[in-house]
């Protein structure tokens, strides 16, 4: 499984880019791998507000359907619109053309909340374990 | 011994029966609820829509409003079912109970070992799809025309659907055993690319209850068995209850604000909130 190491990670299963107060925002390739083949996913609005540990969109794969959670908060510039022609990315090119929104970050300090690519490889794992 | 709460069978109607699945699905997300196991019926046909799924390019929405047959959507995911001969389980509890599993296939399998032991019981001999998504394609808008891992056959053939969705630690699976199975109903209702052959098709490869035990069972008895199946298998003891006053109070409001509007049911995409 790939992690990484420029991106932050939440426990939550989402990655994030900063790039000065911008984050984008998408997938693991863990979460990818335990929802198996992606269906559908549907985002919040561009311009919409999202707060970090609550929901940004709705992802369908196979057998389940769940919720997206913000790894950050302030509000929604961007939204991949090319997922809905080809949602197919999210399983194979979820770092790069499978991101799913971009972020203008309100408070960086929520940033400390997010894990490295390592921490992030040891929650997995430990998931795995209990799991 | 951990103790879960069975709501008995009832008939509701299609609006209420998925507003009183996510209001048990929401109120557990907010505190220590225990599982839930809930039986039920349908007091009119209805086909439920996936999440995901679109109402007028999948269903034939004019036959279902001429014949009086509701159109809901789920707040599940999957394909579309022609609910009225089945009986429809759900089932709401934390990812993090041990009985279950982060895992979502494996929560497909604990919870169909549990059916399976209740339609034993009741003459059905059933076991669980070994491989991922089988099916052709042809009929991608109906959920018994594919199979999937874990999932429920009888005599080789689909008896039971499922979906699941998760949110916030708390997941919630519903699916809809088969008491009888008219192909010539879904197929009706169900935008088909080829009715005919598409009918033939189901009649090979769906099964139901009745049609397994070449008899007649009551639901009462059925819903019996599969409830003691989860007592056995995983070692609790259900408990009959009802719904709890915030329960019943989200119900009517998610009743009115939700599953009683066309554009939730038609439209969907309810983005915001109606997770």
């Amino acid at each position: 499984m790939s992690f990484p190491e420029d991106l932050l990670y939440s426990r939550d299963h989402t990655w994030v880019r900063i790039d000065g107060d911008i984050a984008t925002v998408g997938i693991t390739d863990y979460a990818q791998d335990k929802l198996d083949e992606i269906l559908s996913v549907e985002l919040f609005p561009v311009d919409s507000h999202v707060e970090q540990g609550e929901p940004f969109g709705v992802i369908e794969s196979l057998k389940v359907t769940t919720e997206l959670i913000s790894p950050v908060s302030g509000d929604i510039i961007t939204a991949n619109e090319d997922l809905a022609d080809d949602v197919g990315i999210l399983n194979s090119d979820l770092y790069d053309t499978g991101w799913m929104i971009t972020v203008e970050v309100r408070d960086v300090e929520e940033l400390d909340n997010l894990l490295d690519a390592e921490g992030y490889s040891d929650y997995v794992d430990e998931s795995e374990e209990i799991g | 011994m951990d103790k879960w709460r069975i709501i008995p069978f009832e008939r509701c109607d299609s609006f209420e029966n998925m507003a009183i699945d996510e209001a048990i699905f929401r109120v557990n997300r907010q505190g220590e609820m225990p599982p839930t196991l809930r039986f039920y019926g349908w007091k009119k046909p209805a086909v439920s829509l996936g999440y995901f799924q679109n109402a007028e390019e999948e269903i034939n929405c004019e036959y279902c409003r001429d014949r009086g047959i509701d159109i809901v959507r789920r707040p599940t995911g999957g394909k579309a079912v022609l609910h009225g001969d089945d009986l429809t389980y759900s089932l709401v509890a934390r990812e993090d109970n041990q009985l279950f599993s982060s895992d979502v296939v494996e929560t497909y399998r604990i919870i169909s070992g549990c059916i399976i032991r209740g339609l034993e019981e009741s003459g059905v001999e059933a076991k669980m799809v070994e491989e991922g998504r089988v099916g052709d394609g042809s009929s991608e808008a109906f959920c018994f025309a594919a199979t999937y891992k874990n999932e429920l056959l009888a005599d080789g053939r689909k008896i039971c659907g499922s979906a699941q969705v998760r949110a916030r630690g708390v997941f919630l699976q519903h699916g809809s055993l088969l008491m009888d199975f008219d192909p010539l109903a879904v197929c009706a209702a169900i935008i088909t690319k080829n009715a005919a052959i598409e009918i033939e098709k189901l009649k090979a490869s769906v099964s139901s209850v009745r049609k397994s035990i070449r008899d007649n069972i009551g639901i009462d008895i059925l819903c019996r068995n599969i409830a003691a199946g989860f007592e056995e298998i995983l070692n609790v003891r259900l408990t009959e209850g009802k719904l709890s006053p915030e329960e019943e109070t989200l119900r009517d409001s998610l009743l009115e604000s939700k599953y009683s509007s066309d554009r939730w049911n038609m439209k969907g995409r309810g983005i915001k909130s109606e997770h």
